[in-house]
């Protein structure tokens, strides 16, 4: 019997279209991150392994067909992350911050840039990080101290970044600036430089609460690269944060903390279901409660993951304008939401399961990894400045209309 | 642009040092921020008693002075253009 000519139907966990080859690639690189997780969390380690895993295919997974990638979507993005959240936070995010990157280049940078760049992201042999945070600007993403220098057709970097995810083990950086003689610390321009253009010093020690294989240590960089590795043009990061960095990165991390979160709801079930499930009370009504109000938390962010997946894909689509109020206000809400619901979801899970498989290290249901890397949710792009943006966004927002 | 807008603009506008606004003038560049772009909402509503729709809070709009202008007048209406508001 000859199966007819269709695509397979998606599992369970994959709404979007991601071919059935990719999704087994995702598959395995899950099961290896799965694998690696204690060690690396325990080493507080990049996880190079899991890195190289990603490169032949799903590094690329956001570049256009016509530069040789799937074409992936930001529905395919959401999926690959979660799937990979599921096995470990760290992995997740360094996948989705990625991602970020390669759409900020493929819809913001130069034909020449694009073309030189994206065929590579493709082929895999350039992972992105992102270098955004700077000391003394409390986590604003819309304002830059360091400025880029000019001279000669070049452009000259020396940035200090306390948080750069992955930074040792890029090969490539998008790197936040203030513009060259700009006239506020609002006029940044997002410059991309290659590993061997810059010098990349690391300042400090990495040694965190959670999230510890994401490595987002401290750097230095500094070196100069040519001027067309501007994307789009300079002072254009505004431009470019509003339509494809905030979104993307909200998006992405909602999805890998929703990951996260499903993985250990996951394993905590299996082993209420497990050998030793006569140990547990399931008449018991605080237990069910807690599993039922876990649940609900994770199906509140999923229901926002997707649905703000879709608007933001439309948006893209009919070329819409990401910058109205209302549509970076869902944006927000998706990031603030998600990340106090994931955490709160897995602290409910500890105390509803105690002190051995809520709180021990080596308990198969991993909540206590879950809990410290889930900890760090609220603070990646702090909520506090979240809900101020959004405080003023509400505002401008008079006949609060919906995205 | 009319004299009162230019007039009401100028304030939110930090880096200016003295220059001339014209049409083209980057208004985030010279220092308009979010927090201030609500102001200057505000600020157009008192002084040229005009409420830019909520469509029109796009980033685009506040772009350049020339954006902000159009967006205004557009919401002043041909009844705000006949009561005498002046181009410049």
């Amino acid at each position: 019997m000859s199966a007819p000519a269709q695509a397979a139907p998606a599992p369970a966990g994959f709404s979007s279209a991601l071919s059935a080859s990719l999704r087994a690639e995702v598959d395995q690189v899950a099961a290896l991150a799965a694998r690696h997780a204690t060690d690396h969390d325990d080493r507080a380690e990049f996880p190079l392994a899991v890195l190289d895993a990603l490169r032949p295919r799903l590094l690329g997974l956001l570049v256009p067909t016509r530069y040789g990638g799937p074409g992936g979507s930001v529905d395919d993005l959401v999926d690959v992350t979660i799937e990979l959240g599921r096995a470990d936070m760290s992995t997740a995010m360094v996948f989705a911050m990625h991602c970020q990157q390669v759409a900020a280049i493929a819809g913001h940078a130069g034909p020449r840039l694009a073309a030189e760049l994206l065929p590579e992201i493709a082929a895999g042999r350039m992972y992105l990080a992102s270098v955004t945070t700077e000391a003394g600007k409390g986590g604003h993403l819309m304002s830059a101290r360091a400025e880029l220098g000019a001279r000669d057709g070049l452009l000259e970097i020396d940035r200090f970044a306390p948080v750069v995810t992955g930074g040792l083990h890029a090969d490539g950086y998008l790197i936040t600036m203030r513009s060259p003689q700009a006239r506020s610390d609002g006029e940044i321009s997002l410059v991309f430089a290659r590993r061997d253009q810059v010098e990349v010093a690391q300042r400090g020690t990495w040694n965190p609460l959670g999230m510890r294989a994401s490595h987002s240590i401290a750097l230095q960089l500094t070196g100069r690269v040519p001027e067309d590795q501007v994307i789009g043009e300079h002072g254009a990061f505004r431009r470019i944060a509003m339509n494809t960095f905030g979104p993307l990165a909200h998006l992405g991390w909602s999805a890998a903390w929703l990951g996260t979160a499903s993985g250990a709801l996951a394993r905590v079930v299996s082993v209420l279901r497990g050998p030793e499930r006569s140990r547990s009370d399931f008449s018991s009504e605080l237990l069910l409660t807690r599993l039922s109000t876990a649940r609900q938390r994770l199906d509140t962010v999923h229901a926002m993951v997707r649905y703000t997946a879709g608007a933001v894909r439309r948006a893209v689509e009919e070329d819409a304008d990401l910058s109205h109020p209302r549509h970076q206000l869902l944006v927000n809400a998706l990031k603030l939401t998600a990340s106090e619901q994931c955490h709160r979801a897995i602290d409910d899970l500890v105390t509803a399961l105690g002190m051995r498989h809520g709180y021990l290290k080596d308990s198969p249901t991993g909540l206590e990894r879950a809990l410290r890397d889930l900890r760090s949710a609220a603070l990646n792009y702090s909520n506090d400045r979240l809900h101020l943006a959004d405080g003023r966004l509400t505002l401008l927002d008079q006949e609060v209309r919906y995205a | 642009m009319d004299a009162r807008f230019v007039e009401t603009l100028t304030p939110f506008l930090p880096f200016l040092h003295g220059e001339t606004i014209t049409e083209d003038t980057p208004l985030r560049t010279y220092g308009l921020d979010s927090m201030q772009a609500i102001e200057l909402m505000f600020a157009l509503e008192d002084s040229l008693g005009v409420s830019l729709p909520d469509e029109a809070l796009v980033e685009e709009t506040f772009a350049t002075a020339g954006n902000l202008w159009a967006a205004t007048r557009a919401a002043q209406g041909a009844d705000a253009v006949t009561a005498g508001t002046e181009s410049v």
